[in-house]
């Protein structure tokens, strides 16, 4: 008889041998290390950081796509991509200092390494807006994710229709990007700009009340495709606007947010019933959504 | 279909010329339960248990793995499988373990569990006693005809008709006395595997594909309300089921406070902070309510995950209705109810 061992031996290194390096290639969890170009409070609680990944590739990203962004120690946290792939040799986010992770995130200065998986998930489909109106509905730190595609719409600007950017903050403190601000304010050959503050202050000239009075200040063409992201309560309240305007379900845009783990559709933190906001979503046509009773 | 013979006194040394080569894991009893454990000789092994108290997905899907090892020079994956052999795992078992693997393959593979899987090799064995909340009958799960590399069928005093399923069980025969089959012993076989269909005394009245239609369709039933008002949020149900593959990430610095780990811990939905996020200004639960989060799992098993499976998420092995320590977790109640309004 042969020995019984030395068959299956060969056959068990084998498969672990060949397949190891592949395995470690594409190891769902691994991130790659960004560094941070720039690094710039914002708001109350927020900080804005450029980062460029230090292997030199690029994010090759979609408008509205998200990022696992960590820290070793700390953690890890999803989070929007704030610049429009347009914009190469960098990326922007911004993190909002809530938690243990982001707190260590928001601490990094310029130098400093980030680590980041992504992208992930499905951003805006930009060949739905091409050629038609836009509007864009983002409150507070919703900011961040349609910034790629209000860049995106910047830098394409033929290929889009009329561009209308509503934003809304809790008080003038809140705003962020201040400088994009400032320069929508006045660039009214590209964008038209309306915002607003729950809450004003004694050097707030602007509108003052929640984001559905902006409505107001304009007209929104029927054919308008629409982007909507910021604090859940939002969502309902924006949408009844819009059906008052007869715009179709299937013409509204929502990004949402969830708790996410792995971004990559496995560990179920992120579900809205049957579908995973990290691999359907962020970004999810609102007629597909809007029966889905834990969807906002 | 390759069919050998085991003779019963041959089941030892096998067993123990598998222990000599690789880590064999097998049920092995533990109080008045049984557990998957490793193997030190074939006398712990108890082929005749009911059910073990968690799933062999621990071996693939650990309680706590470990993903990146970090420190100040870097950081590197973790996958780093260990061949083992899990010996006498149950059809239903089988069947779960088989939807994992779709479910960890779909999409991005997550090699952290796929080459855990990889590097086992599964003998299956028939149900001797069944356990007693379980219903593997009325989820189809009684039989399966894929997912292993070995299957044992125990005929009685004789011994074993081993089917022979892949190369990784072709393997093991090198170390047993195997012998041809007779017609008789292949007889008895298939009279054990396909002869018994009302051994379960947890029973759904329907077709798992019907069931599926209509609970679909009974998201607003008071019944979610009902069960889960005595619902702790424990999250016993999802921490012993094999297809619940929910997981948290953490990390954890080593007592230099230089180097540390990323690792993955088991995770449930019935727990309340499962679906909460950080808004401005505070939190947002998305499932808020235990009967949300109750219904959410049941849907997901039921339903949600059909799409991907083909099928229900649930194997029948009836370990949630055993853990449930306000036993409102047997989805076969639950299941009942609905498809009789």
């Amino acid at each position: 008889m042969n020995h019984p061992y030395s068959y299956a031996d060969d056959r068990e290194e084998k498969l672990i041998t060949t397949e190891g390096a592949e395995r470690e290639e594409e190891n769902i969890f691994l991130p790659k290390p960004a560094r941070v170009l720039q690094a710039q409070p914002m708001g109350r609680t927020e900080k804005y950081f450029r980062l460029a990944f230090s292997d030199g590739s690029s994010m090759g990203h979609q408008p509205g796509q998200i990022v696992e962004a960590s820290l070793f120690g700390y953690g890890e946290i999803p989070l929007g991509i704030a610049s429009s792939p347009t914009r190469e040799g960098y990326f922007d986010l911004l993190i909002r200092k809530a938690g243990r992770v982001s707190t260590a995130l928001w601490n990094l200065e310029i130098g400093d390494t980030m680590y980041i998986r992504g992208p992930l998930g499905k951003g805006f489909p930009v060949d739905e807006f091409k050629g038609h109106d836009v509007l864009i509905v983002a409150g507070g730190i919703g900011l961040c994710p349609t910034r790629s595609m209000i860049e995106y719409i910047e830098d394409r600007r033929e290929e889009f229709g009329h561009f209308t950017l509503f934003f809304g903050a809790r008080t003038p403190k809140d705003q962020l990007f201040p400088n994009d601000l400032a320069r929508w304010r006045e660039e009214i050959d590209w964008i038209e700009y309306h915002e607003t503050v729950d809450q004003g202050s004694p050097e707030w000239k602007g509108n003052v009340g929640v984001i559905t009075t902006l409505f107001a200040k304009t007209s929104i063409s029927k054919g308008c495709r629409v982007i909507i992201c910021g604090p859940p309560i939002m969502y309902k309240f924006v949408i009844k606007e819009l059906k008052k305007l007869g715009i179709p379900d299937a013409h509204i845009y929502v990004d949402l947010e969830r708790r996410m783990k792995c971004g990559v559709g496995k560990c179920g933190h992120c579900q809205i019933n049957g579908l995973y906001v990290c691999t359907d979503g962020p970004v999810f046509n609102y007629a597909r959504i809007k029966n889905l009773e834990e969807a906002f | 279909m390759r069919l050998l013979f085991l003779q019963r006194e041959e089941l030892e040394p096998f067993v123990s010329l598998l222990i000599a080569w690789q880590e064999v894991v097998g049920p092995k009893a533990k109080k008045n339960r049984f557990v998957f454990d490793k193997l030190e000789s074939p006398a712990e092994l108890r082929l005749d248990y009911d059910t073990t108290i968690l799933p062999p997905k621990k071996y693939f899907f650990q309680p706590q793995q470990d993903l990146i090892r970090f420190s100040p020079e870097g950081f590197t994956g973790c996958i780093e499988p260990k061949p083992r052999i899990i010996f006498g795992v149950h059809p239903y078992d089988i069947k779960a373990i088989s939807m994992l693997d779709y479910l960890f393959s779909d999409g991005k593979k997550d090699w952290n569990y796929l080459a855990n899987r990889q590097a086992a090799t599964i003998v299956g064995i028939n149900v001797h006693q069944v356990f007693k909340t379980a219903f593997f009958e009325s989820m189809g799960a009684s039989i399966v005809t894929k997912g292993y590399d070995l299957f044992l069928t125990d005929i009685g005093e004789e011994g074993f008709v081993v089917e022979v399923a892949t190369d990784k069980g072709e393997a093991l025969l090198a170390y047993g006395h195997f012998t041809q089959v007779t017609p008789d012993q292949a007889q008895k076989r298939r009279k054990i595997l396909y002869g018994q269909s009302d051994r379960c005394s947890q029973k759904l009245f329907n077709l798992p594909e019907e069931v599926s239609e209509k609970v679909a369709l009974s998201f607003y039933h008071p019944i979610w309300e009902e069960m889960a008002s005595r619902c702790f949020s424990c999250g016993a149900c999802n921490l012993v089921c094999p297809t619940c593959y929910c997981f948290d990430v953490q990390d954890m610095w080593n007592l230099d406070q230089e180097s540390g780990i990323r690792f993955r811990t088991w995770d449930g939905c019935l727990t309340e902070d499962f679906a909460k996020v950080t808004v401005q200004g505070g939190t947002e639960n998305f499932r808020q309510d235990r009967s949300s989060r109750y219904r959410h799992r049941i849907m997901r098993k039921a339903v949600y995950l059909n799409s991907k499976l083909g099928g229900p998420a649930c194997v029948g092995c009836g370990r949630c209705a055993s853990a449930c320590p306000a036993d409102l977790a047997n989805p076969v109640p639950v299941l009942n109810k609905i498809m009789e309004g």
